[in-house]
């Protein structure tokens, strides 16, 4: 009797349960969206200080050749994480995964520990590891071939986007890693040993069976890697003392947008920047939708 | 609504452990929240970004606050990392709330203060008011210049810090090379080239003349501030691709340029950095006053075996010192209490026991020119071979270049910063380029800096600065 009546009044229920998060959005999402949107058409000193400026900002953000070379650095580490982290975080779950191997949960720790660290704690070790002369890169490296001019190399001032993309493997590689495992860990056997049986090599299988199973994992982790490498911000911070180092090699967009709204005190020009990666997250995630959309009709 | 809230108590029922674990601690620490006494102190508030300064300041606020004729508020004197202290600064500046009524000021931080409209400077204006009480006069002049915009000033200068070179003397006395010789650069790097052989045949030389490199943004500042190079004009406009930076910046490139360079990089502050100077690596280094504190407490292994000179100058009978830091003491226009914020502020700054606390700790001489005569500076210093370095230092702060207060001199210097990188691996790149040809180069990409510095500068609309 009482479920009953309750049941009616769920609507009621509902809504005060939805309350607490609907005000929390609209406080911490949906208003700073629109003040956001307002922000990019004025120039701001602070909050309080702002000059309507219209269309501007996004004009002379499109004529900021700081804005571009931050977009080329940012792409260019989405390309190292979508190419080389990924692949790398799949083929180690694959080797992880195998039943052969023993002591599989020492390595699985061992790989996800930096995550366990920290990002900025994982930065400044890959700073120190970096170092010219002292770092222990150059040491290992000029000892394994003997050539102590090695030593000399500038990592974090010669090649900054390559010394990003090292450090963000050792961060990431791991993370990415368990999501592949536990993908690997729901193929389903009897499609393996079917395949098996029916006399598919390991390439075979891995082609005809576990790549299609772990499909939709995969979707998943790359479009959590691509918009985790869109939004990079803490590494290169860290790594290059707050500015993008030599000739802005690696200032990335989240970068460019801190600099001039948190250093320069320009709300409504980082507020631009902000809406052209915003503008970039939707886009890729649309082509994403669509590229699953497109694969499912297939199917 | 009665059945709302039958249902939610009914959902309570099935709560886990957990979940009754979680509403309790959530209750709880609301309670003590809410409880707490959050009412902001009626002392007044001073944020300092230094322990040292901390440990000089806290007895003397004791007795200021002991001896003060007004005496009306106490002084809550708190240390803040400077990065703290920027944004808690910044955020009260932008929203018009209150920060504290004194805060010191490093240099790397103060541009964002002059970014915007002169009415939206958060400090209030102390020009009158170093006039009135005769301390303007007092100061150092060249101090007064990085916190001072279109002539007003907005902060007590804390610090002088001219620069000297400090070398390995017990090498190059060793070597029986005479130094203090070399009064231009070009000198010294020929006195000090046979210690360039490469003895231990370990494909380096044994050690570099000098620690400094084209990526260290403060000492390429340094250089090009002693050598006269400008990045603003006292209008605040920018001025990178003059003749006379061009013509500078190629030299100090070159030091650092072919293959076999003149220079060295040695991190300034790192543990690897600090082996590197007492390895010897390097002879000489840009040595403002206060990096003097920061070796003695991290690389006692050189303490008796350096000595300080004047900088050798650029040409013959040029600047002999630069300048490098600095921190300053200014009043925010929220504070309620600018009188007393006022006399602890000169009562610190022109103070003789935290002037001479100031050296003695940590090495920095003060910008109150009648302060010099304090005998603490005539003191022999056995870490640089008992020479009185802090009668060195005084010899040369009223010769420190001016310092602009343009809120973009440090995108400037990161311009120039480039400008070197890019220099540097065009002439390494070269077969053979001659001078005419580096300072072509360096012209061009000064240019290239310059329109970077006036695209920036052109966005904002708050300065009146029309670049």
């Amino acid at each position: 009797m009482m479920f009953r009546r309750l049941r009616e009044n769920q609507i009621v229920f509902t809504w005060a349960a939805l309350t607490p998060f609907i005000v929390l959005f609209l406080v911490f999402m949906l208003y700073p969206l629109i003040q956001s949107a307002f922000l990019a058409v004025n120039q701001t000193y602070g909050p309080e200080t702002r000059l309507y400026v219209g269309p501007k900002n996004f004009r002379l953000l499109i004529q900021d050749p700081v804005f571009w070379i931050a977009i080329k650095n940012t792409l260019l580490y989405t390309l190292g994480s979508l190419f080389i982290q990924l692949p790398l975080a799949f083929v180690l779950a694959l080797v992880l995964n195998s039943r052969r191997l023993r002591g599989r949960s020492i390595y699985r720790l061992i790989f996800f520990s930096p995550q366990l660290m920290g990002l900025v704690f994982v930065s400044i070790l890959g700073a120190l590891a970096f170092e010219k002369r002292a770092g222990f890169v150059n040491r290992s490296l000029a000892w394994i071939t003997n050539n102590p001019s090695l030593l000399e190399i500038d990592w974090l001032q010669t090649y900054i986007m390559p010394t990003l993309i090292l450090i963000s493997l050792w961060l990431y590689v791991g993370f990415n890693m368990i999501y592949f495992l536990a993908a690997l860990q729901n193929v389903d056997d009897s499609l393996l040993e079917a395949a098996e049986i029916d006399g598919a090599g390991p390439f075979n299988r891995l082609r005809h069976v576990v790549i299609p199973s772990v499909r939709p994992v995969a979707t998943f982790v790359v479009l959590l890697s691509m918009i985790g490498s869109l939004q990079l911000f803490e590494l290169p911070y860290i790594l290059l003392d707050g500015n993008g180092g030599p000739n802005n090699d690696g200032l990335t967009i989240v970068m460019y947008l801190y600099q001039n709204g948190f250093e320069l005190g320009d709300l409504g020009y980082a507020s631009a920047v902000g809406w052209v990666l915003a503008l970039m997250l939707i886009g890729l995630a649309l082509v994403q939708i669509r590229m699953v959309r497109k694969e499912e009709a297939m199917r | 609504m009665k059945n709302a809230t039958s249902l939610a108590i009914l959902s309570l029922r099935h709560l886990s452990i957990g979940m009754w674990i979680m509403v309790v601690l959530f209750l709880i620490s609301g309670m003590v929240l809410l409880s707490s006494n959050q009412r902001p102190s009626e002392n007044l508030q001073m944020w300092v970004f230094s322990p040292e300064h901390q440990a000089m300041y806290a007895p003397m606020i004791e007795n200021l606050q002991l001896n003060s004729e007004r005496n009306d508020r106490d002084i809550d004197l708190s240390l803040l990392s400077i990065a703290a202290i920027k944004s808690k600064m910044m955020s009260g500046f932008f929203g018009g709330l209150p920060t504290a009524d004194l805060i010191e000021v490093e240099r790397a931080t103060v541009g964002q203060i002059f970014m915007g409209p002169s009415e939206a400077i958060g400090f209030h204006d102390l020009t009158d008011r170093l006039h009135e009480e005769g301390l303007y006069d007092q100061i150092n002049a060249p101090s007064l210049s990085p916190w001072s915009v279109g002539g007003r000033t907005y902060g007590l200068p804390h610090d002088v810090h001219p620069v000297m070179l400090a070398y390995r003397a017990d090498l190059t006395e060793a070597a029986g090379i005479d130094l203090t010789q070399a009064t231009t650069w070009d000198k010294f790097f020929e006195l000090l080239r046979p210690m360039m052989d490469d003895n231990d045949s370990d494909g380096r030389p044994d050690h570099y003349p000098l620690s400094m490199w084209v990526t260290q943004l403060d000492n390429i500042e340094l250089l090009m501030l002693q050598g006269g190079g400008q990045l603003f004009d006292k209008d605040g406009k920018p001025t990178l691709d003059t003749d006379q930076n061009a013509e500078l910046l190629a030299e100090i490139v070159s030091w650092c340029a072919g293959a076999n360079p003149v220079v060295t990089d040695i991190n300034e502050f790192s543990a690897a950095g600090h082996q590197s100077r007492v390895d010897g690596d390097a002879i000489a280094y840009l040595c403002p006053d206060w990096m003097c504190s920061i070796w003695k407490m991290h690389v006692p292994g050189i303490a008796g075996k350096m000595k300080v000179m004047p900088l050798p100058a650029f040409t013959e009978g040029g600047r002999r010192t630069s300048v490098r830091g600095g921190t300053m003491l200014g009043i925010p226009k929220t504070t309620q209490a600018f009188e007393q914020s006022w006399e602890t502020a000169v009562e610190l700054y022109t103070s003789p026991e935290i002037a001479r606390e100031l050296y003695s700790m940590v090495d920095i001489i003060s910008p109150i020119r009648s302060l010099w005569n304090d005998p603490v500076y005539a003191e022999p210093d056995p870490f640089f071979m008992d020479q009185k370095k802090g009668l060195m230092y005084i010899e040369l702060a009223p010769q420190i270049p001016l310092r602009t207060s343009s809120p973009y001199n440090y995108n400037a210097v990161l311009e120039i910063r480039d400008a070197s990188t890019n220099l540097l691996n065009w002439y390494n790149a070269q077969e053979n380029a001659d001078d005419a040809a580096m300072i072509e180069k360096t012209k061009d990409l000064l240019r290239r800096a310059q329109r970077s510095i006036e695209r920036q500068m052109s966005r904002n609309a708050f300065t009146g600065i029309d670049p």
